[in-house]
């Protein structure tokens, strides 16, 4: 049976808990008083993986069973989500590779010829076909990725693009055309967070530039309050507007998974504990990795985090109509990660892992890492925000100024240029997003290398939009100096100096909270 | 470097160690006390104490320490010896328990040939509560952790039987606070039929006179003990637990009777059903805790009956 | 006599220097150093038009360091007499009268020693006004020597009295202070770079370098030309924000240079194998403003198809030639000022540079002022003056302190 999620006070019984940073964690001895709220224990997975999803196409929600939709002669497309989920990536098999096969096993049986598979990618970076081949696994990439019926969705392909229409509040809704003109679009989808799913799936994923604009942008990210809800999430209005156009022009199914809290394997299993049940032999893990990690050269240390693969339990599946199933599918993430939490606080602290949604098997940069704590992990509430308005957040990560040159040359000028002129994500959408957008050569890179789109590290910024304009205070602990300082933040070495400096926003005793996390949780703030 | 990883480390254990409060119990906060789950159930593995090294280990410290340190504090009498040549091993010696001089009695009275397969039952919740009192009793005493507040009898006597060891049970689950025999619960008679094992009754007495219950030494003097074994008992065919176990209480009663008095007089007052009931009198609790300090009279001593 | 700082010819300390002064700049201006604090006669007044001047300040160039460390090109040793006195950044008062200028006139001095002053024949350059390109730098009445500075006759800024030609001297308006009308001859070098340089209206600009050679090409382009963005490559804080005053439109550091320049000019970045590098498009103008094999090839690799590469820093080669002839790039040198710029309407660099020393926001960029005694700290100084936050450092060489 697994333990709901709960809110720690700190007390003296209480050992020093842990706190990620980047490629490697610390021990941290809170003040006493202090609120730390922990994920729930992981929901036991389904046992038959293979039957719930066989069970879910044939019993879908609103729709026919998957097997009535398929018939000799149609154009069937199967988007499924990128490499940014789930995070870390899942031990293999992976979901979707699962629920690919048992969808392709069906359309073979009805006669399907015409199917492609269309990574969703939006402008994310393409995926290797190693990458490909993790995510739907060999037989399906065999079959397919050789004659070109798998692959990357290009935002940036003119000839691959189609123009649906646009919403009632004048948005564009430009998808990929293949999945646009097929007779039916399988959509599967990871739902690791709640922000993921629904109808952020097809009208996202699938988008242009053109279409991603009218939500992906910083009025709509300051007004997604936040954007881990979608209930109030402008981002997610806007989506299901697009999402519900979409509908009416073609026959969308979608399949939604969900997982539970199994993120670390072993020997890290420890960081999925609470840290007073810690046996002998997690303490000596934790020692043992962090002297290792004290040692290892950067590169090492990188190479072993980003090989790392999560156990991940699959909670549920479910099919049909996308408002039906997203419905259940966000149940089960609640189910997994809400949990409650009476009142504000004065300062929040959260400790940045080394892995985002863009960063896998790269480097976390500057850019990333404020979007990592700033966008996703400050959003991770319903109701309203964990710290206060006008109160301090203090973040863990080193923050060094490195970059990927290969995934994220965009990320590079953004933060040298733009970053240097200003951090305010209204002014820099105003000035310079249109100029990285239409930067040939990051288009160029986006469509024949492994870079994100020129406007991406622009998204990252917004995401952290409701967090700037919310908060008095960020200050990180373990930073680079300077590189903070670019993006308008603080670098502190000790949680205690990071105290003092923030002591001006909310005073010598504030109030605390921790936010444990990963394993991933939502914070439901009454 | 060197030095800056060597002193890195230090803190960290340092830290660990406090926050782990090393060596002593650890702690959890307060108000995660009602998120803390079920205290899974650990058993100690004893496996090793059984295999070679661990046995010629025993064999040194029972023959060279444990044997002559009992001789040396209590006298002890045995009879009934002979009663094991009429079965094989493995089997399930039952014993009154009042005293912890009892499991050594047994183990120091058996010949050497039994001994060395016999293994014992011991309360997983106090001899296998840390690690150290659970290695040193398993070494020493050949010990196996059994569950005595019931739930689910733990599988290892039930092994143990199946590969041919003999296990010492004390069906009263503790020790008698006043040295009278308590109730027996059903586990060995289950046991016995479960596995067809024979039950070998043990009765003891004198080992409450000797160390009662909060003693950790036996009272000077060498008091004198007594251990009888009995006639086996087997389960009949299609007997259940619940008819078996009667009889080895019965046995027992005899047993402490004819230890008290002889084997004939045991026989007289059992066919007329006059065996005393071995949990004693109904009176009050000094009486009963007197009666049971004098040091063990033995009855009518007749050579023969010896 | 006098009171000079001397630059002789050594072989074992030419040798030294170059050996060991990128490494160990102490050497420099230690044991190693080809220089000396001599006693020497002053130079003598023989022709017409030539006169004394008693130098009131003298800038340290990156040549001069140059010749000190060893790292000038020997094409350069026929064209100087040794020993000679350096310095050619002057200002000073005139000791004699001279042609229309009377004794006591401050003036600062186009260092070239031309036709007109040796007293030949004024070659095809002079004669068009271009006395930077004379051919004639070797003969007549004084010893052979590019400049002042370089000529054991003329005397040089780092000693006590020098003498200089009518056709050299400039004379400054009294409301320009010495610390500024020390600037004016980089200046006229970095108006002469500006013009050399030709850009059309709003092209792109970069600027390799940020020492006084590549800030002051930056005011000049900044005030003369009518050029859009100019990019400056500086490396430390203090030569960031002085560029950014000087004109600049972006300041990036030197491992910066392709990103920032790509991102203005929406190039295309490629990287060849085991090579730095390089865009396809970029910049229309590039002045490498240091001279190193570095900056060279970085300008080289950063300047779009057809462009134009102004070497403005003395160079020191190496570079990799490739990009001229695949990318069709004019490069252009760019050699002291001439006393004609067609580009000005034939007006003197000198006059335009004073205009500028006057106007531009130069306060404090003569950053320290050493007598001739503390030549090796002035050295020393000037060797490492970007990272200390100097633009200039010049002597007084009359100064006691």
């Amino acid at each position: 049976m697994s333990r709901p999620g709960f809110v720690l006070q700190v007390d003296d019984r209480t050992p020093p808990l842990v706190v990620h940073e980047g490629e490697g964690f610390r021990l941290e001895r809170f003040p006493i008083g202090t609120r730390v709220v922990y994920p729930p224990e992981s929901l036991p997975a389904v046992r038959d993986v293979d039957a719930t999803i066989r069970h879910a196409l044939l019993n879908p929600e609103g729709s026919e069973p998957l097997s009535e939709l398929l018939r000799p002669g149609m154009r069937l497309t199967i988007a499924f989500d990128d490499i940014s989920l789930p995070l870390p990536p899942m031990r293999k098999p992976d979901i979707r590779q699962r629920v690919i096969e048992q969808v392709l096993t069906m359309a073979a049986a009805a006669g399907v010829d015409d199917v492609a598979l269309i990574s969703a990618n939006a402008v994310h970076r393409r995926l290797t076909p190693d990458e490909l081949r993790a995510i739907v696994g060999e037989r399906v990439f065999r079959s397919f990725f050789p004659q070109g019926l798998l692959y990357n969705h290009d935002a940036e392909d003119p000839d691959d693009l189609l123009h649906v229409g646009v919403t009632d509040r004048n948005e564009d809704v430009e998808i990929n055309r293949r999945a646009a003109e097929s007779d039916l679009l399988v959509y599967v989808n990871v739902n690791l967070v709640a922000m993921d799913g629904g109808h952020k799936s097809v009208p996202v994923g699938l988008a242009s530039y053109k279409s991603l604009r009218p939500h992906h942008n910083s009025k709509t990210m300051v007004q997604s309050r936040s954007f881990m809800d979608p209930e109030k999430s402008h981002l997610h209005h806007s989506a299901i507007r697009m999402g519900r156009l979409l509908a009416d022009h073609l026959r969308i199914f979608t399949i939604e998974t969900t997982l539970n809290n199994d993120v670390f394997p072993a020997p890290y299993e420890f960081l999925n504990k609470r840290e007073w049940e810690w046996s002998i032999r997690d303490q000596a893990s934790m020692l043992a990795a962090r002297r290792a990690l004290g040692v290892a050269p950067r590169k090492v240390k990188r190479r072993v985090f980003h090989s790392l693969e999560s156990p991940y339990g699959v909670t549920g599946v479910h099919a049909g109509e996308t408002e039906a199933v997203h419905a259940k599918t966000l149940a089960n993430v609640h189910r997994q990660q809400m949990v409650e939490v009476q009142g504000q606080t004065d300062v929040l602290v959260m400790g940045l892992p080394y892995l985002g949604p863009y960063n896998v098997n790269s480097v976390m940069n500057p850019i990333l890492a404020t979007c990592m704590g700033l966008g996703y992990y400050f959003n991770s509430y319903r109701g309203c925000p964990l710290v206060r308005q006008g109160g301090a957040v203090i973040l863990y990560h080193p923050v060094p100024n490195e970059f990927s040159q290969l995934h994220h040359p965009s990320y590079v000028d953004f933060f040298e240029e733009v970053l240097a002129e200003t951090t305010d994500p209204v002014a820099i959408e105003e000035k310079f997003e249109q100029s990285y957008a239409t930067d040939p050569w990051y288009i160029h890179l986006y469509r024949t290398s492994y870079a994100y789109h020129g406007v991406h590290p622009f998204y990252m910024w917004y995401w952290a939009a409701h967090a700037l304009d919310h908060v008095g205070d960020v200050v990180w602990v373990g930073a680079d100096r300077h590189t903070v300082q670019r993006m308008g933040f603080r670098a502190a070495s000790t949680l205690s100096d990071a105290l003092e400096m923030v002591s001006g926003t909310v005073g010598r005793s504030p109030s605390l909270t921790y936010l444990h996390n990963p394993p991933h949780l939502i914070a439901d703030v009454h | 470097m060197m030095t800056r990883f060597l002193r890195e480390t230090a803190d960290d254990v340092r830290m660990v160690a406090r926050g782990w409060r090393w060596g002593r119990r650890p702690l959890v906060p307060r108000n995660a006390e009602p998120f803390v789950p079920e205290k899974e159930k650990y058993v100690f593995p004893t496996e090793w104490a059984r295999r070679r090294p661990a046995r010629a280990l025993r064999e040194v410290v029972q023959e060279v320490g444990l044997d002559p340190l009992l001789r040396s504090q209590v006298s002890p009498r045995v009879t009934g010896l002979d009663m094991l040549g009429r079965v094989s091993p493995p089997v399930l010696f039952v014993a009154n328990h009042a005293s912890h001089l009892d499991t050594p009695l047994i183990l120091c009275t058996l010949p050497d040939a039994w001994r060395r397969r016999t293994s014992v039952a011991a309360a997983a919740d106090y001899f296998f509560d840390t690690w150290w009192r659970a290695t040193g009793s398993a070494i020493v005493f050949n010990t196996f952790p059994i569950e005595r507040r019931g739930g689910s009898l733990s599988s290892t006597p039930g092994d143990l039987l199946g590969q041919g060891w003999n296990v010492v049970v004390f069906p009263e689950g503790t020790r008698s606070p006043d040295g009278w025999m308590g109730r027996f619960r059903m586990g060995a008679a289950w046991l016995a039929i479960e596995h067809g094992v024979p039950i070998v009754p043990v009765a003891i007495r004198g080992s409450f006179a000797a160390m009662p219950r909060g003693r950790s030494w036996p009272r000077p003097g060498r008091p004198p003990v007594t251990v009888r074994y009995g006639a086996p008992l087997s389960p009949g065919d299609g007997e259940t637990a619940r008819e078996f176990a009667p009889r080895v209480v019965a046995a027992m009663s005899q047993l402490l009777d004819e230890d008290r008095t002889t084997w004939w007089q045991a026989q007289l007052r059992a066919a007329r059903k006059e065996i005393p009931d071995p949990s004693g009198p109904k009176v009050a609790r000094w009486r009963r805790v007197w009666e049971q300090t004098a040091p063990p009279r033995v009855g009518r001593r007749t050579d023969v009956w010896r | 006599m006098m009171l000079a700082l001397e630059m002789y010819r050594s072989l074992p300390r030419y040798v030294a220097a170059r050996a060991a002064g990128g490494r160990i700049p102490g050497i420099l201006t230690g044991p190693a150093a080809p220089l000396r604090l001599v006693n020497r006669d002053e130079p003598r007044v023989e022709h017409e038009s030539w006169a004394r001047v008693r130098p009131t300040l003298s800038g340290i160039c990156g040549s001069d360091l140059g010749a000190v460390t060893g790292t000038t090109s020997l094409y350069f040793s026929a064209l100087v007499s040794m020993p000679f006195v350096p310095g050619h950044e002057v200002v000073g008062e005139l000791l004699d009268d001279c042609d229309d200028l009377s004794a006591g006139t401050r003036v600062v001095l186009d260092p070239v020693l031309s036709c007109a002053a040796r007293g030949v024949e004024p070659c095809a350059s002079c004669a068009a006004g271009a006395t930077n390109r004379c051919d004639r730098i070797t003969v007549g009445h004084v010893s052979p020597g590019l400049q002042t500075g370089y000529c054991s006759d003329t005397g040089g800024g780092w000693g006590r009295v020098l003498m200089a030609h009518r056709s050299q001297l400039y004379p400054v308006p009294d409301d320009l202070p010495d610390e500024r009308a020390v600037l004016a001859e980089p200046l006229a070098c970095a108006v002469h770079t500006a013009f050399r340089a030709a850009v059309p209206d709003g092209a792109t600009v970069l600027v390799s370098g940020a020492g006084s050679v590549g800030l002051f090409a930056t005011l000049a382009l900044r005030e003369l030309t009518s050029a859009g963005r100019i990019t400056v490559v500086a490396k430390h804080a203090r030569q960031r924000e002085l560029a950014r005053s000087f004109g600049a439109t972006e300041v990036v550091s030197p491992d910066e240079v392709f990103r920032g320049v790509r991102r203005t000019t929406r190039a295309f970045r490629l990287a060849p194998d085991h090579q730095r590098a390089y865009l396809l498009g970029g910049v229309d103008v590039a002045i490498d403003a240091v001279g190193s094999k570095d900056s060279l090839d970085t300008v080289l690799r950063a300047t779009r198809a057809g462009g134009r590469v102004v070497l403005s820093g003395m160079p020191t080669g190496g570079a990799d030639l490739s990009p001229v002839w695949f990318r069709e790039l004019d490069v252009v040198g760019t050699y002291a000022s001439a006393p004609s710029e067609p580009a000005a309407g034939g007006r003197p660099a000198f006059e335009l540079a004073m205009e500028l020393a006057a106007g531009g926001p130069l306060d404090g960029v003569v950053g320290a002022v050493y007598p001739l005694y503390r030549w090796r700290e002035a050295i020393d100084h000037a060797h490492s003056s970007g990272r200390l936050g100097t633009v200039k450092v010049a002597f007084d060489p009359h100064g006691e302190r």
